[in-house]
């Protein structure tokens, strides 16, 4: 209560200065934002490589913030709920990796050749020592060595340049590249949900997106950056969410269930672009790849060569604050999720459900599309066959585990990146298929969908507040 | 433009529904894209010659006239429609359209050459055969209240297991039994998450689908392939003597794979027990009105777990079909959507096995067909370009949209599925 009524202070007195002064205020920071962004990539990938000193520079920071709102007892219970908010889909995904540990074990080769020759002890430290390079792999894919960091650091520090630094952070940059898709993939399950939709079909969504983006990358040239750009961008999300509204418009308009037409409508995508990547739009006879996009409707990157982030993921950022704005500070987000949450009432409230149906399919697919386009703009520079890697399946998880909030998709997203950009890591070395990922992520939504599971194992206490926020998905398959 | 306008002079009458409308127009556009067809497609003299293995030619027609009556007779349908009303003879047309329409299709495409016509009717049987098993394997689950969209996945496990299990015991029957029992397995797992934890069923559905591709994929790069069990090889077409010899009828019927034949013992199995016996009745009792089948003594979830593991047991058998019945070895993601095409097939088939069949048998023809497009590259009229494989590849996805969206608002899916019943 205490701090509710102190903020509402400092918003106004920055409310009450004039117009221009905010205006300008916001342009200065954000042209430094810009013309620093390199700097804080590189601080942002550090962060992470290092992050458990993040986390204890986080806390510290915590206490300094707690001296002035009632020191230890606040941060107490500010933490005690953050904890509670986390523990299930925290220990979720851990037990998720846990049963991926034990899949891996049960599968290793080695482990039953040593059983085959009747050595146990043999064949548990076997699996425990190849399990232990599979992990230890995976950690490395994602936040890099941390020792490695340290000393590229202190060798930059001692004037010995930027470079070592940038290969150290590969892991986290890779990590923040995989998780620019998964952002606007799992957004794009979100907001379905929100409206009571359930969009499977977000991965033929992000193809269409992406092969749209990149006609218009590779058809227009000459143009400037700042139209280029957009434009390929505008056109890759419009290309997704029209896409997508047909199985929104065929809900609206004859009940089709969304789940069997989004599915349906992959396969044909599927199929479409097998036949406009090998066919008319193929540049190399043989390859199935679509000509190189122009320079001028690259998304940019930052820093330089072992580091591949780009722009995508500041738009990534950008499009969780606006799907968060429009969620829960517009009326048509405010219509979208009173239409997810009782259909009936938001009827005879007087708003119109069949076109906020289409609507959020519409803004689903066009959330799809943009996770085309930054891959597409971002890294590819084309549109090559087999491009949509599992991105559109993984962000059903994605939107769960965020329980389908902006924020929660964010940091959801940025788990599934480190994960998948691990898990490429694991299979060059430990020979692990990356598939391992898929069947945790399986794994993490069942703990998810199911926490009494988890409540069970780690013996926690049932929340009583929960039920409110229970999203109903499957409605049969009539109205 | 005359089309349009009779059509919306005639919706503004009272009572009349937009699907009789949607149902006319297709007619319609279907009779005269079929003389087009003709007019275009076929050459003046071209004859379509349907053969058979035994008997040899069996009829052969004048590709032009043959494709000017079917034309002429979807016309006349539709004007009847406009004359006796629209309610009149709703379903029978409609059925009727889509059969010349396919008939029409056939003539297109063979006009000049000639076409092995039970073959081609025997590829349709055993292509709807995983459909219609799949479809059987939703209808259980759906009767019973469990809504399961996790077919797919069902069948992928049944496709790998079978693989797994045949090159493990080199004995092919012993892979369709595991892929079977494997189906069973993930229909548990979706009963119990859905049953016991009253996780929402779509998403548990999900889950399956997605630990299917996941894990099968894994297990399959990661022990098949290492262990040298991936290729067990697969079923050859049991012939059943001297039906087989029977013209026509013998090589569709008593010249198949072993799935087609269970899938038609199960279809009058199910059909039987579903509808004709009191455990059947309790089971869809279930679905329909769970606190009445409780109150009467019926244990409403133990009756869920049971239809839903049966299921997946039939589901498994249907994914076996992808691996041990055609190619012998297991391929990623080999079940293509099937499963999904399975659910609109039980739903178009309304809640009934046979109806079910009915509308796999329309799907598993649209595949068979688009295999034999495939081979023949039949030319497009007026444009004069061969139709590009991957868009005959989408025509079952495409069929399946219209389908659900054409028929979902006309049948009646259980009252009570998808919701946890809980005892009072």
């Amino acid at each position: 209560m205490a701090e509710e009524r102190a903020s509402p202070g400092r918003v106004q007195k920055i409310a009450g200065l004039p117009l221009w002064v905010r205006l300008l205020a916001i342009v200065v920071l954000v042209g430094l934002a810009v013309a620093m962004s390199d700097w804080l990539v590189l601080l942002l990938l550090i962060a992470l490589g290092l992050w458990p000193i993040t986390v204890l520079l986080g806390l510290a920071g915590l206490a300094l913030f707690s001296m002035g709102r009632g020191g230890l007892s606040w941060l107490r219970t500010w933490l005690g709920a953050r904890v509670r908010d986390l523990a299930i889909p925290l220990l979720s995904i851990f037990t998720a990796l846990l049963i991926g540990g034990l899949v891996i074990m049960f599968t290793d080769q080695e482990v039953y050749t040593a059983l085959g020759a009747g050595d146990i002890g043999g064949a548990v430290s076997t699996a425990l020592r190849n399990l232990g390079t599979a992990y230890g792999a995976l950690y490395q894919g994602a936040f890099g060595d941390p020792m490695q960091i340290l000393e590229a650091l202190g060798q930059a520090l001692r004037g010995g340049g930027i470079g070592p630094v940038l290969s150290a952070v590969r892991g986290p940059s890779d990590s923040m590249v995989q998780s620019v898709p998964y952002i606007f993939a799992g957004l794009a399950v979100a907001v379905g949900f929100r409206a009571g939709l359930f969009n499977i079909g977000v991965e033929g969504q992000i193809g269409i997106g992406w092969i749209a983006a990149v006609v218009v990358g590779f058809s227009l040239t000459g143009l400037p950056w700042f139209v280029h750009l957009p434009l390929c961008i505008l056109v890759g999300a419009a290309a997704g969410g029209l896409w997508a509204s047909i199985a929104g418009f065929l809900r609206a308009r004859t009940g089709a269930h969304e789940v069997i037409t989004t599915i349906m409508l992959n396969y044909i995508s599927f199929r479409l672009s097998e036949w406009l990547l090998c066919g008319p739009l193929e540049f190399t006879k043989g390859t199935c790849r679509t000509k190189e996009i122009a320079e001028s409707a690259y998304l940019p990157r930052f820093l330089s060569h072992p580091v591949a982030l780009h722009w995508g993921f500041v738009l990534a950022l950008g499009a969780t604050a606006l799907a968060a704005w429009f969620l829960f500070r517009t009326t048509w987000g405010y219509e979208l999720r009173t239409v997810g949450a009782n259909p009936n009432a938001a009827r005879y409230g007087g708003m119109s459900v069949t076109r906020t149906w289409v609507l959020a399919m519409f803004l689903s697919g066009c959330l799809a599309g943009l996770a085309g386009v930054s891959q597409g703009l971002g890294i590819t520079h084309n549109a090559a066959l087999g491009f949509q890697a599992g991105y559109g399946f993984d962000a059903i998880a994605l939107a769960l585990l965020g329980k389908s909030n902006p924020l929660g998709v964010l940091a959801a997203a940025i788990i599934f990146g480190v994960l998948r950009a691990g898990s490429a890591r694991m299979q060059s070395v430990a020979g692990v298929p990356t598939e391992i990922v898929q069947i945790v992520q399986a794994l993490v939504i069942v703990f998810i969908a199911a926490p009494a599971i988890i409540r069970a194992i780690y013996r926690l206490r049932e929340e009583r507040r929960e039920e409110a926020e229970l999203v109903v998905f499957s409605r049969g398959w009539g109205a | 433009m005359a089309v349009q306008a009779r059509t919306a002079g005639v919706a503004e009458a009272p009572g009349i529904s937009r699907r009789d409308i949607f149902i006319t127009v297709m007619m319609l556009l279907v009779g005269g894209g079929i003389i087009i067809l003709g007019a275009f497609g076929t050459q003046a003299g071209d004859q379509a010659t349907f053969t058979d293995q035994i008997l040899g030619t069996l009829f052969s027609l004048s590709a032009q006239p043959t494709l000017y009556l079917i034309g002429m007779a979807c016309l006349f349908m539709a004007g009847l429609r406009l004359y006796r009303g629209f309610a009149a003879l709703r379903t029978w047309l409609a059925l009727a359209l889509v059969v010349l329409a396919a008939f029409a299709f056939l003539v297109w495409m063979t006009s000049g050459t000639s076409l092995n016509l039970p073959g081609m009717v025997q590829a349709t049987l055993t292509a709807a055969t995983p459909l219609t098993l799949g479809a059987m394997c939703g209808l259980l689950c759906e009767r019973s209240g469990i809504i399961n969209i996790a077919i797919e996945g069902m069948m992928l496990f049944g496709a790998f297991a079978g693989v797994a299990f045949a090159a493990l015991f080199n004995n092919l029957w012993m892979g369709l039994i595991a892929a079977s029992l494997v189906g069973g397995v993930m229909a548990g797992l979706h009963a119990v998450l859905s049953i016991k934890y009253k996780v929402d069923q779509i998403i548990s559905g999900t889950v399956i689908n997605i630990l299917a591709v996941g894990a099968t994929r894994f297990l399959n790069l990661r022990v098949l392939e290492p262990a040298g069990l991936s290729t067990p090889g697969h079923f050859d077409a049991v012939r059943i003597p001297v039906l087989a010899e029977i013209p026509i009828v013998g090589p569709i019927l008593f010249e198949n794979q072993p799935t087609t034949y269970i899938m038609l013992i199960l279809l009058v199995v199910v059909n039987y027990v579903v509808f004709f016996t009191p455990w059947g009745l309790r089971m869809r009792a279930c679905g329909e009105h769970p606190r009445a089948a409780d109150t009467v003594g019926v244990a409403v979830n133990r009756m869920r777990y049971i239809s839903v593991v049966i299921g997946g047991l039939i589901a498994g058998v249907g994914g076996a079909y992808f691996s041990l019945g055609q190619v012998g070895t297991f391929e990623d993601g080999m079940t293509r959507g099937q499963g999904f095409v399975a659910l609109a097939a039980m739903i178009f088939g309304n809640w009934n096995p046979i109806g079910a069949f009915v509308a796999a048998l329309l799907f598993g023809f649209a595949n068979a067909l688009q295999v034999k497009m495939q081979i023949l590259q039949p030319v497009l009229p007026i444009i004069n370009v061969p139709i590009p494989p991957e868009f005959l590849q989408m025509a079952p996805y495409i069929l399946t949209i219209i389908v659900v969206a054409g028929v979902v608002g006309r049948v009646r899916p259980p009252a009570q599925e998808g919701k946890p019943y809980e005892k009072q």
